[in-house]
């Protein structure tokens, strides 16, 4: 049924020539955070690196090109050496403010229900000791046009970049462990 | 001045001084509108359902857009009381008033459109055609020129805004998305995808391009100088309005996007739709100089501030 419905946006979208490039009316946003024991320096050491998230749990490989600098681009297979990609280009980076923002440039709807999508990862130092890492983002939803079916609306896309932002933090929160604990 | 009572589009009730001028700011994600007093800084926010973006304010009425709802409003700017409400089958999106014709125009996101509305009632007159995907509309200071950012053919469409007749075309840069006509008659267009502005003449087309920030969105004016938000950079670009140069960037809060001036021409305000604020730039200092909170998500896309 998800698969039909998905197969008949594509068909709607190849039939109307002007329309692929739109997207939703709203632009949604998502900020979670978390706090680990670890500070900021070590833990902006594991995750610092554009061209390696292989601290997050759903990434099988990180492949890419450019280091960190801005225009460097990287493709995450998620899952298994032939799993899904997400491909993806750096566009701020900075060391000093522990932080780096990038844009997906290519993912497939039913992977990742967005479009237009952009974010920011960040380290920032924890009062008291620790960390706080914070990952935004701000997207349209995967259906670019009037009257989304329910799995490609402005919830989906929401619940689905959270739950990749959530398996991340959690990730790093049982790599360095909670603050106090 | 006067203290003014408020009723919120709610029927709520609440006191407040509405003194000087006013910033209406769409706020998407909250479903209100941050009703913000320029000089005292109370802030009021009223109420509005249906995610809504686009506004231009006028004597005549506040007129806001909430696509989700696919509605149009006129409400009153002191009581925000709804005067007036459509319902358009499409995706309204940007909408300018033509205030010496009392008309409404609203661009339809979905069905390359504009939508001639009566500002008084909002009963829909008349449809102009225009390029996929237009987003901003603008009015020429002698009221001559209307003109829509075709978003997805990247161009932008013009007409004559008594008439309706279609007028020209013109080839800008890539996704072109808020536009504004300065004093002298030129149209400004800022273009998403390029990270450029195209500077047309609204009959004989493209004068030049000139380059700004990251994902460049809305374009103002104040004091001889061109304000364009970079949504990508956290800034607003300044550009000398004769030569072009860029003057400098000031750095606002995350994700900017609606710009306008208020109206002695010392002030320029950008919405910044992440971070929830408003940042009130001094056209002298060229710097932040303020900032407010608003509701989730301000988009402010359109006129937003009224004079008193």
């Amino acid at each position: 049924m998800k698969r039909r419905s998905i197969l008949i946006a594509t068909l709607v979208a190849a039939a109307l020539p002007g329309l692929a490039l739109a997207h939703g009316p709203t632009r949604q946003k998502v900020t979670l955070s978390t706090e680990v024991a670890a500070e900021p320096g070590e833990v902006w050491a594991v995750i610092g690196n554009f061209q390696d998230m292989s601290w997050h749990p759903a990434a099988f490989a990180t492949t890419g090109k450019g280091g960190n600098e801005i225009d460097a681009t990287r493709v995450i297979t998620l899952g298994s050496a032939d799993g899904p990609t997400i491909s993806e280009v750096l566009y701020k980076f900075s060391d000093e403010k522990m932080s780096y923002s990038y844009r997906i440039t290519e993912v497939e709807v039913d992977v990742l229900p967005v479009t237009n999508y952009s974010s920011h990862l960040t380290v920032k130092p924890r009062e008291g000791g620790g960390a706080l890492v914070e990952w935004r983002g701000a997207f349209y939803r995967g259906y670019p046009n009037n009257d989304p079916p329910e799995h490609l609306n402005d919830a989906a896309s929401i619940a689905a970049v959270s739950g990749v932002y959530q398996a991340g933090l959690d990730a790093l929160v049982e790599r360095f462990g909670a603050p106090g604990s | 001045m006067l203290p003014r009572l408020l009723v919120s589009v709610a029927g709520i009730f609440v006191a407040t001084v509405l003194a000087a001028d006013v910033a209406y700011v769409t706020c998407q994600n909250g479903n209100v509108l941050s009703v913000i007093d320029l000089e005292t800084g109370d802030q009021q926010r009223w109420p509005l359902p249906g995610q809504p973006a686009g506004i231009a304010v006028s004597g005549s009425g506040i007129f806001v857009v909430s696509p989700e709802t696919k509605e149009v409003r006129r409400l009153d700017p002191r009581s925000g009381t709804e005067l007036a409400r459509v319902r358009l089958n499409g995706g309204p999106n940007g909408v300018t008033v033509d205030q010496m014709r009392q008309r409404v125009f609203v661009s339809d996101w979905y069905n390359a459109r504009i939508w001639v509305l009566r500002a008084e009632d909002l009963s829909v007159i008349g449809e102009l055609e225009t390029g996929a995907a237009p987003a901003g509309l603008a009015l020429s200071p002698d009221g001559r020129y209307l003109a829509s950012a075709d978003r997805d053919a990247d161009q932008v469409s013009i007409f004559d805004a008594e008439t309706f007749a279609f007028v020209a075309r013109h080839a800008v840069g890539t996704r072109p998305f808020g536009l504004a006509f300065s004093q002298d008659g030129r149209l400004f267009v800022g273009n998403v995808g390029s990270d450029d502005m195209s500077v047309l003449e609204p009959l004989q087309g493209l004068l030049t391009t000139v380059a700004v920030g990251a994902r460049p969105y809305a374009v103002t004016f104040a004091a001889d100088r061109v304000f364009v938000s970079n949504q990508y950079e956290d800034s607003v670009s300044v550009l000398n309005l004769n030569t072009l140069e860029t003057i400098t960037k000031i750095d606002v809060g995350e994700y900017p996007e609606g710009l306008d001036v208020t109206p002695d021409g010392a002030s320029v305000l950008v919405a910044n739709w992440f971070d929830n604020t408003v940042s009130r730039i001094d056209v002298s200092a060229l710097k932040v100089v303020a900032q407010w909170e608003t509701g989730d998500g301000p988009r402010a896309f359109g006129a937003f501030i009224l004079a008193d």
